[in-house]
């Protein structure tokens, strides 16, 4: 009887693998000579989007995913720049691979609609002369607060120091823009390499830790909206999402200082099929298009071109708002690795600080 | 004859053997070589350091390993009052029950284990599940704020290892010989004496084998304290992701990694120790 | 009188004997529960509950990705744990009397895999892999998550050798069976239960595994754990509910009808 019962087990592994199977069968169906091998965070595109491109060019987008630009990284340096048509990272690990010979040129003869980039997001420290990537979506972290909950005005980070939000602050889970909010907080800049200015930064961070509730990177929105926390720091991305569910939110441009991301779009210097990833490009950076783009994505729109496509309700989440000092901003750019490690051991110090 | 079976037992050991030695030292050998090795920028130079290892035995950082045991002390408790009667217990029942808990326990996989890391915050959140159960009966007036606590990041462990720890005891349980308890107790053995002088000494290789299988991991895991604990318990495998998906310190991460893999191999030869003196 | 009580006693504990392992099943299915709940949720924000809704089944069915992610998963699980139960049962069986250098401390090296956090793990099996020039694909996957399996199978055959009672064994050799009969025969089947609970969790930790694959699979192999982890980290999108409610529900029809043929074949008996 014993025996029976696990021959079924093995028997049940088998026809899920047959269902699964014949699913796939009926799944994929015709596919095109070239494939674009398009390495990125996963849903960075609406889906309509990508079938559209594969109906119109015969090109099969096989989407691949990563979980962080580091792995994206020691995967493009084992594959030699090859493997990948199209990657789609954070300006600081571009700023790397480029350095280390992984990436290529553009072909801008290829690129007729590359003028559709808004200039603000070019000749940036990752690609001074805008030869290997093309912009796609910038981020400043901003401060969001539930003005119901919270007794106090926030104008800055200081205010975050506030016993008034104890157990109530929830923080994006990135020391660089963290520790970044505590040296600001002394008018540092966010890339001081000056490991007593990045200390004193820390040890004004560990005050901060009876104000946390949660540390985390994905999907913090959701918990400002669930009531799990009633201030917060957080992406561009989470905070269209969380405004658009809530339109009661307050949203803070911190005034001591904003850091700032830029994504960008790259060939790989080995690719397999360049030319399909000049296509794609090519095929986003069309004004409509563009904008489809980043009201799936949340982030900044880059193209110039696209902003007036935009519709009313994502306008003025998805542009630079007016009031936004631009003078303020800085990018967060790569440390050296003393800095690096004192930022760290501070982050450490901190997380193993709150409760 | 002995010597033929010899070569037929060596024979069947090797592919075991092999692939450990090839796939599983071969790694392990190359994460020593790097914890030794110095850091460089984004990459590392094969320059013999100590550093890393100094580094990795500061204050900050030798903390998240106390914590790492701690968090998992707790949860193999937890995890062995728990599951050890969950997995007795159903060996006790009539076999069309012990099919159904068996096949109850085998269908959770099917359910990605991030997704039911979220389940559990769906039922911890303010206002969420819990809240209002507990609300309704009046236990408590208001939301508790479970989610993102120390209780929560073990209920979560609990969740995770309780399956292992149920199927080493039911596998070895539901082959014991009942006849035996039932003859200690007729000859007058109290119910905690029979269990203690037949049952456990019965079943005390899934025991360890349960132990082995939660101990181990629970040293590891570091989602589940991320994920449910809101990333505030600093355990020694979070550090190493933030050392290798934040900070790009490579040789560092293989160091932490090397002495948490000290660390838990110990005590598991320390839990383990018994049968090896058996075995000789 | 006397009895009699006794009696009530040993029914009271029985009454616990059987509750405390359905009240366990029922805990094991809360989160579970909410998983399939929230699938039908129309708003793509977890927290937000805006109705019933089946759209993100049908956005499900227009992905062909997941499903051969599912496809891949599948394969893989099934052949790391079928290939972890074949080298590991036979060295759980030999390794008392086979003569290898060191083989005691290759057999406490096989635990490691499960010892090291998966992030550093991973990383070094991409370092490893690129090092001996092993293509990232399949095979890397495979490989890798054998390493992993072994340990599961190893463990409860070995638990369950300690406990096995050899003269049946014995008998069947006195009474002339080979030894490969008397292998087949005997101790296999005693020790089956072993091997499949050995390989029902390997099986489950390599269709689980996420982050070992993220670092050795190539650029035409997903796994749905890749899918998952990764659509989670920039929004849970209730797809991704949906997909794994549907497994669940594709699961528990296959073990009811497998249920019902094993009666019928019973009852034939």
């Amino acid at each position: 009887m014993k025996k029976q019962h696990f021959k079924r087990i093995l028997a049940l592994v088998l026809t899920a693998l047959l269902l699964s199977s014949a699913l796939i069968l009926t799944g994929c169906g015709e596919k095109g000579d070239r494939t674009l091998n398009l390495f990125t965070w996963a849903g960075m595109f609406p889906d309509e989007l990508l079938r559209d491109f594969e109906k119109e060019t015969g090109i099969t987008v096989n989407y691949i995913s990563f979980d962080t630009d580091e792995t994206m990284l020691q995967k493009l340096q084992v594959a030699e720049g090859g493997d990948y048509d199209l990657i789609i990272a954070d300006d600081y690990i571009i700023e790397v691979a480029i350095k280390e010979g992984l990436v290529q040129k553009l072909n801008k003869k290829k690129l007729p609609s590359i003028d559709n980039v808004n200039p603000l997001y070019q000749g940036q420290f990752y690609d001074p002369t805008d030869e290997y990537t093309v912009p796609f979506g910038a981020g400043v972290q901003t401060i969001v607060y539930n003005p119901a909950k919270v007794d106090i005005d926030i104008t800055g980070y200081a205010d975050l120091w506030d016993p008034a939000l104890k157990g109530k602050l929830g923080i994006i889970s990135n020391y660089r823009v963290i520790n970044g909010m505590a040296l600001k907080t002394f008018g540092y800049s966010y890339n001081t390499t000056d490991i007593y200015e990045i200390n004193r930064a820390g040890a004004r961070l560990t005050e901060l830790a009876p104000n946390i509730r949660l540390i985390k990177d994905d999907n913090i929105q959701d918990d400002l909206l669930s009531g799990e926390i009633d201030a917060a720091i957080m992406y561009t991305s989470q905070v269209t999402l969380a405004k658009m569910t809530d339109p009661s939110l307050e949203i803070v441009f911190p005034k001591e200082g904003i850091g700032f991301g830029i994504m960008g779009m790259f060939v790989p210097v080995n690719a397999p099929d360049s030319s399909a990833a000049h296509e794609f490009i090519e095929y986003v950076l069309d004004p409509e298009r563009g904008a489809t783009c980043f009201e799936w994505l949340g982030y900044y729109c880059t193209f110039a071109a696209s902003e007036e496509h935009i519709s009313e309700d994502f306008r003025s989440f998805l542009t630079l708002p007016d009031e936004f000092n631009k003078e303020d901003m800085e990018m967060i750019q790569n440390v050296t690795a003393e800095a690096e490690q004192a930022h760290l051991t501070n982050w450490t110090m901190f997380r193993s600080k709150c409760k | 004859m002995s010597k033929k079976r010899n070569i037929a037992a060596t024979l069947g050991t090797l592919p075991m053997y092999l692939f450990t030695i090839v796939f599983v030292l071969g790694p392990l050998f190359l994460m020593l070589a790097l914890s030794f090795f110095q850091v460089d920028g984004w990459s590392y130079k094969a320059v013999f350091t100590l550093e890393n290892y100094i580094s990795a035995f500061s204050g900050t950082y030798l903390q998240t390993l106390t914590t790492s045991l701690k968090l998992a002390l707790i949860s193999t408790v937890f995890v062995i009052l728990l599951g050890y009667p969950f997995g007795l217990c159903t060996s006790f029942l009539s076999p069309r029950m012990q099919k159904f808990i068996m096949t109850s326990q085998m269908i959770p996989y099917w359910v990605n284990s991030l997704l039911r890391l979220y389940g559990w915050i769906i039922i911890f959140r303010a206002n969420g599940l819990l809240d209002k159960i507990l609300m309704g009966l009046r236990i408590t007036d208001e939301p508790l704020k479970l989610l993102y606590t120390y209780p929560a990041v073990v209920v979560g462990m609990i969740y995770v290892l309780i399956p292992f720890m149920f199927a080493s005891v039911y596998q070895v349980a539901g082959r014991l010989d009942y006849s035996l308890i039932e003859a200690a107790r007729d000859l007058g053995a109290s119910r905690t004496k029979a269990f203690l002088s037949v049952t456990l000494p019965l079943t005390l290789p899934g025991l360890k084998t349960g132990i082995v299988h939660t101990f181990i991991p629970s040293m590891g895991l570091f989602f589940i304290a991320d994920i449910l604990g809101g990333n505030k318990i600093v355990l020694t495998g979070s550090l190493i992701n933030d050392l290798l998906t934040k900070a790009h310190n490579q040789p560092l991460a293989a160091a932490l990694a090397t002495i948490l893999m000290a660390l838990t191999g110990a005590i598991c030869i320390l839990l383990l120790r018994k049968p090896e003196h058996e075995r000789q | 009188m006397k009895d009699n009580k006794l009696h009530i006693i040993r029914k009271k504990r029985g009454f616990f004997k059987v509750i405390y392992p359905i009240l366990m099943t029922v805990l094991t299915y809360l989160p579970i529960l909410m998983v399939v709940i929230y699938s039908f949720n129309g708003s793509r924000i977890s927290s937000v509950w805006s109705g019933f809704s089946l759209k993100w089944y049908s956005q499900l069915f227009r992905d062909d990705a997941i499903f051969e992610a599912l496809g891949n998963s599948l394969i893989l699980a099934l052949a790391s744990s079928l290939i972890a139960a074949v080298i590991a049962t036979s060295a759980a069986l030999f390794i008392g009397r086979a003569k290898l250098p060191f083989k005691w401390a290759v057999e406490k090296m096989s635990l490691a895999p499960l010892i090291i956090p998966e992030i550093i793990l991973g990383m070094v099996f991409l370092a490893f892999f690129s090092l001996l020039g092993l293509p990232f694909g399949m095979i890397s996957l495979i490989i890798a998550h054998t390493a992993f399996c072994i340990p599961y199978v190893y463990n409860q055959v070995k638990a369950r050798l300690e406990v096995m009672d050899n003269t049946a064994v014995e008998a069947a050799r006195d009474l002339g069976a080979s030894p490969m009969k008397a292998f087949l025969t005997v101790t296999l089947p005693m020790l089956m239960p072993a091997i499949v609970s050995g390989m029902f969790l390997s099986f489950a930790m390599s269709f689980d595994d996420v982050i070992i694959s993220i670092f050795v699979t190539g650029v035409d192999v997903n796994t749905l754990p890749i899918i998952v982890y990764t659509s989670l980290k920039t929004g849970v999108t209730p797809k991704i509910n949906a997909i794994c409610t549907l497994m669940l529900g594709v699961t528990v029809i296959c073990y009811v009808i497998a249920g019902i043929i094993g009666r019928k074949t019973k009852d034939k008996k």
